[in-house]
């Protein structure tokens, strides 16, 4: 599909937003936290999946996996450089999904308990650095200085974390 | 400041969570370009990643969609790279992505579960001294909200706070060094008198904190100052640092 995509096939480019907008927005809001921004990050990831599409490599991951780091990248890039010109920032902090969101939800009752159940078998540790990274967009030296562990030891809890979470997931090999 | 780096493949994990800001990114990219073991190992990590992606999943409003079709349609894409790789993916491969796509469509139901599943498995300590149940209630709390600013004495404080709870988490990242003898404080400055809200602790490898700060009162500002004595009551040098909550 993002090979349509990557030579201008319009169609092909509004089915695969279909499949991929709900996590790319979730995903960027979650991070972002404020609403008009989400919008406009989300609008900025999928003009830059569109205009990069060629450079999709299925030898290097799986296409959603291409998205939701352009997704994730974007959004945490975005902060952390409000962050700097600003010089201060100001937004909700939790890593946590907001409950507002929970009537938005479809049923997949399978992917749900797959990815509750693998993140239930992390250490804390392991868990609360993964989540504070990925849903709160701390670098992992804020991440240390929030839990009060060694930077070190967070690194390689993500990393283990991680491979955990994977392994459980059967996600990529 | 002096601040201890881990080794660099041991950045695999954060790296592939977006956790490394611009130097220790840069620095893992220009080792992952020598290391294809690296390179690897994230692309698994990112299928890791995009679950919890999937598993944050909510609907964009429809506007967006025709929004972005107007922005496509003057944005010109890159051409494939040209070079011994095939530019489209194989067929095999492409059918798994579409199944995991599709797949990735039911992780919007994730949401919930997870909610309410994290936010009960962060609330007790469980046994990890490093989060303690008073931080973990702070950062998990559903009214916290992040401020991040510069120590004008250099340095990078985070601070996530509860208003509902009266409470603050405070840490910073590559403080001045200071002499034995001095310390910093964080004070809570109000209508009344300044109050001492907490002395920071010797940093380790660059990092300082976590201090939790509680007590706080709507209208409050939070500072920073250098005390030389122990007990101090009120602020007895500048504010290096000052933030309205």
């Amino acid at each position: 599909m993002l090979a349509r995509v990557a030579v201008g096939d319009q169609a092909a480019f509004d089915a695969m937003y279909d499949r991929v907008a709900a996590p790319v927005f979730g995903t960027v809001r979650k991070v972002v936290r404020d609403p008009g921004l989400t919008e406009e990050v989300t609008q900025e990831v999928f003009v830059e999946v569109w205009r990069a599409a060629s450079r999709f490599d299925a030898s290097k991951g799986s296409p959603m996996a291409w998205v939701a780091t352009i997704a994730h990248r974007r959004a945490v890039d975005r902060v952390r450089s409000e962050q700097r010109s600003a010089d201060r920032d100001r937004r909700a902090a939790s890593p946590m999904i907001a409950y507002d969101d929970v009537a938005e939800t479809v049923e997949d009752n399978l992917d749900r308990e797959r990815v509750r159940r693998c993140l239930g078998s992390l250490t804390d540790l392991q868990r609360e650095a993964v989540t504070l990274a990925y849903y709160g967009g701390y670098t992992y030296r804020q991440v240390a200085g929030l839990l009060g562990v060694p930077a070190g030891t967070v690194s390689t809890r993500m990393r283990d974390g991680l491979i955990r979470l994977r392994d459980c997931l059967g996600a990529g090999r | 400041m002096r601040i201890r780096r881990p080794e660099p493949h041991t950045l695999a994990g954060a790296y592939a969570l977006d956790a490394l800001d611009g130097p220790d990114r840069a620095r893992f990219e220009r080792h992952a370009a020598r290391c294809q073991e690296c390179t690897r190992e994230v692309t698994g990590l990112r299928e890791a990643t995009a679950r919890l992606a999937t598993a944050a999943a909510v609907p964009p409003p429809a506007a967006l969609k025709e929004a972005l079709r107007a922005e496509t349609a003057r944005t010109r894409q890159l051409p494939p790279v040209t070079g011994p790789r095939p530019a489209a993916p194989r067929p095999s491969a492409r059918r798994l992505g579409v199944r995991r796509l599709v797949l990735a469509l039911g992780g919007a139901a994730a949401v919930a579960a997870v909610t309410v599943w994290v936010t009960a498995s962060l609330g007790p300590p469980a046994g990890q001294p490093s989060a303690s149940q008073e931080i973990a209630t702070v950062l998990t709390a559903p009214d916290s909200v992040r401020l991040t600013a510069r120590v004008r004495t250099g340095g990078i404080a985070t601070i996530v706070m509860s208003r509902h709870d009266g409470m603050l988490v405070f840490a910073a990242a590559g403080l001045r060094h200071l002499p034995a003898a001095q310390h910093y404080e964080l004070w809570l400055i109000g209508s009344g008198r300044d109050r001492p809200a907490g002395r920071l602790p010797i940093p380790s490898h660059g990092m300082t904190g976590p201090v939790i700060a509680s007590g706080l009162r709507s209208g409050d500002r939070l500072g920073l100052s250098v005390e030389h004595a122990a007990g101090t009551r009120r602020p007895s040098t500048p504010m290096i640092l000052e933030l309205t909550l």
